[in-house]
């Protein structure tokens, strides 16, 4: 009963522009997931699997910890954070225009009900710069407030990120 | 009030405080209530009178005998409220490490302020405010595809807020309970697992991580389940999960599981609740789910969220064949927008190839089999494309499945039946603990996949054989995936047990066996909407006894079979399989047979079974009608 335990280390380490302009350290955190695709043999022993190993970033009570507070994200990292553990359905749902992950991201930088129209669009037509060929999470953080500021309806919320 | 009086006055003006409410709870004898008996997880012992908490971590306790009494526990809790530690980053006051011990004994014993002054509890308060609960969901995710011993699940509670909707639930937090470990050896993991060899702590984090873990990462359907609690059950369930933060319990994969802490907590929440004491030996996390879904008031409603496989499956049957033929192109970097097979079609068309397109790559990244050497770089592309064409695939979502898991079949089984083997009558009586086979009804499992702990058959036969045990096998797992252009997955099997096996003397010892097997299967006619199932296995098995020739037989061979469901009710199996011994006791077996079920009602099935076995040059026929019942 073999368990393959893949680190896929999500690095949320921010450009330094981005770090600097939000007077903020690095937060670097990783997460542990079980694979339980990969082949016949695992998969039997997978029966032992739930439980998945945790570490300090998501502890409770265990104080600071990079963007974390006692295991609930810093506010100034909320957006970064999420666009990190989303990235590949937040860029499809922006490219298809709608989706549950759009809509959290517009909750998050607190688009109003009259103005959700306009941000899917927006976002739509701006994919490929928010997620640009190579890109870090970063990158994208930076260039989405880029693409807020610089629409006319939208520009109002480009300082919530 | 320190300042306002010199020390000993003051500590003096403490004791004299402590005192009387030691004394006070002792009349109201609070350390016996069942509130306390929960916040500290007392469970009675086994043998000897008593009681111990399950905690293992020191820290929980204040009283050097805290474990084990609770008296002492609450009493040295008392002592430790007067404490003036400040709070930083690295300690807490006890009023807020413990602050749920802290608001259920100021309810009972209404502290003086004057004398027990109030810590601020920042840290705390600041933690909660970022959560702003409004409600609680118990999160169970289903097993993954392929994988029939997922089965046994995994559940965690996710803490909803007060500003989001359904629509925005990524956003919530989950407190996850899971064994800390960094163990990457399967079988120390496994082992230690089963003996509580590690430490189980609980953990927070947002919603979207376990979101993605489960949907896109694993492929597994998730099950949302609102509970009905109020405001002050909320609160007492987030301030115990506090207290547990920094406390460990040895983590047991079979009973003190996730889901049974997860079980304590909602007693926290809410007392009144048993919901653990039907899981002193076995909590499985989908039977935990059934004990809380069955509890009068505390469910509100579900929620299905299926996952990325399950919602692929789906809207490639919705596919026009020449949608359909697209998709495999397009996801291995084969086919671009300017091919006419995609310029001809309609804008809503080219919408879902491309989605459909991308979310397959995601798949096949996920499952760690990349088409391409970049498959970053083509599922941009891909989304490029598909916010070029705009508008809206219009792809009804997924059905949410009419029976849910916790509504199929109980998980343990018992049945009684009748035959006639080998020209012999025979009553048979037949239990298992756990947990879903084949034959069983299907509503609210997988297809496919079986999994079964400790089956025992016995059985009295007439003739002057007498009764004897006919089969007991502790482990046997099934699964019978079905393949496609999309989806490849291998069928696979696993047999542990004791069986009677014929000898060429005609007598017929358990023998203990092993089998395993690798396999392939397929829906027909049509290979991504048909039930009907067929499969094609290649199985080996070894015997070991000391009464077969030098102790063991080592087998190879075929297996092939279809399962048809002739209606909602009735399914029927029909196989055939052939071992060839070759190795220590060399003999070639063969079975062949018919099994059916008819469904009497969720907890209730018939069963029929008609097989001819050949061993040892004999061949015998066997036939058993026998009633099923789950609970």
């Amino acid at each position: 009963m073999r368990k393959i335990l893949i680190a896929v280390v999500l690095s949320a380490v921010p450009a330094l522009a981005f770090a600097q302009q939000n007077n903020i350290g690095t937060c670097g955190w990783g997460a542990k997931l079980f694979d339980g695709q990969s082949g016949v043999v695992p998969q039997v022993l997978a029966v032992t699997t739930n439980g998945t190993s945790g570490n300090q970033t998501f502890g409770i009570t265990t104080g600071t910890s990079g963007c974390t507070q006692d295991g609930v994200v810093r506010s100034s990292w909320k957006t970064a954070m999420f666009i990190d553990g989303n990235k590949d359905r937040l860029a499809r749902d922006m490219s298809i225009g709608n989706g549950e992950t759009l809509d959290s991201l517009a909750h998050l930088v607190g688009v109003r009900e009259e103005d959700r129209a306009a941000f899917s669009r927006v976002m739509q037509q701006n994919v490929s710069l928010i997620f640009p060929s190579g890109s870090t999470t970063d990158d994208s953080v930076v260039a989405l407030k880029q693409v807020l500021r610089s629409d006319r309806e939208l520009a109002q919320y480009a300082a919530s990120i | 009030m320190g300042f306002l009086c010199l020390v000993a006055p003051c500590v003096a003006q403490a004791a004299g405080y402590l005192d009387e409410l030691i004394g006070r709870s002792r009349e109201l004898r609070l350390s016996e209530r069942r509130e306390w008996r929960r916040l500290m997880h007392y469970t009675d012992n086994l043998i000897t009178p008593g009681v111990h908490s399950l905690a293992d971590a020191r820290r929980f306790f204040l009283a050097p005998d805290g474990k084990t009494n609770p008296q002492s526990e609450l009493e040295a809790t008392l002592a430790a409220f007067f404490s003036e530690v400040q709070e930083t980053q690295e300690t807490q006051n006890p009023q807020c490490a413990f602050i749920a011990r802290y608001s259920w004994l100021d309810r009972e014993l209404s502290f003086d302020p004057a004398h027990l002054p109030r810590q601020p509890c920042k840290r705390f308060r600041e933690w909660r405010e970022t959560l702003n609960p409004q409600g609680i969901t118990l999160i169970f995710p289903a097993a993954f595809l392929n994988n029939p011993s997922s089965m046994y699940g995994h559940t965690l509670l996710r803490i909803d807020a007060r500003d989001q909707n359904e629509k925005t639930r990524l956003l919530a937090y989950a407190i996850n309970y899971a064994a800390n470990t960094n163990e990457t050896n399967g079988i120390a993991f496994a082992i230690n697992g089963l003996l509580g060899g590690y430490p189980g702590m609980f953990s927070i984090m947002p919603y979207y991580l376990k979101v993605r873990e489960y949907n896109d990462m694993e492929n597994r359907d998730v099950w949302e389940y609102e509970l009905d609690l109020s405001p002050e059950e909320i609160d007492r369930l987030l301030m115990h999960t506090w207290e547990l933060g920094p406390i460990y319990f040895d983590y047991y994969f079979f009973d003190e599981n996730c889901s049974y802490y997860l079980l304590e907590l909602l007693e926290v929440a809410r007392p009144d609740l048993d919901l653990t004491s039907d899981f002193r030996w076995w909590a499985i996390p989908s039977d935990t789910v059934r004990v809380v879904v069955k509890q009068k008031g505390l469910l509100k409603g579900t929620v299905y969220r299926p996952s990325n496989a399950t919602v692929i499956h789906h809207r490639l049957g919705l596919m026009s064949p020449e949608e359909r033929a697209l998709v495999n192109p397009f996801a291995r970097g084969r086919a671009t927008t300017s091919d006419v097979a995609f310029t001809g079609l309609p804008a809503e068309s080219q919408a879902r190839v491309l989605e459909v397109s991308y979310d397959y790559l995601s798949y096949l990244r996920a499952s760690g089999k990349n088409p391409v050497e970049h498959p970053e770089e083509l599922a941009r592309n891909l989304l490029l494309e598909r916010s070029r064409v705009g508008g809206s695939a219009n792809d009804p979502p997924v059905p949410v499945p009419p029976v849910r898991h916790d509504q199929g079949h109980g998980t343990s089984r018992a049945g009684i039946g009748g035959g006639r083997r080998d020209g012999l009558n025979f009553v048979e009586l037949r239990a298992r603990p756990a947990y879903h086979n084949l034959m069983d009804p299907e509503a609210g499992y997988v297809p496919g996949a079986q999994t079964e702990f400790f089956d025992l058959a016995v059985r009295d036969y007439s003739g002057g054989v007498g009764s004897r045990v006919e089969e007991f096998t502790p482990l046997r797992i099934v699964s019978i995936a079905p393949r496609n252009e999309f989806f490849q997955p291998l069928s696979w099997k696993i047999d542990v047990g004791w069986n009677r096996r014929r000898l060429a003397n005609g007598a017929e010892p358990l023998v203990f066996g092993m089998s395993g097997g690798a396999g392939l299967a397929w829906t027909v006619p049509d290979t991504l909407r048909s039930k009907t199932m067929v499969y094609a296995f290649l199985e080996s098995t070894l015997q070991a006894n000391t009464r077969l020739e030098n102790n063991y037989a080592l087998g190879i061979g075929p297996s092939l079979g279809a399962l048809v469901d002739l209606s909602g009710r009735w399914r029927a199996e029909v196989y055939v399989s052939e071992q060839s011994f070759l190795a220590g006791d060399t003999d070639t077996a063969w079975t062949a047979g018919l099994r059916q079920r008819y469904t009497l009602d969720r907890d209730w099935a018939l069963r029929l079974d008609i097989s001819r076995e050949h061993e040892e040059k004999q061949s015998w026929n066997t036939v058993l009608l026998s009633l099923h019942h789950y609970f």
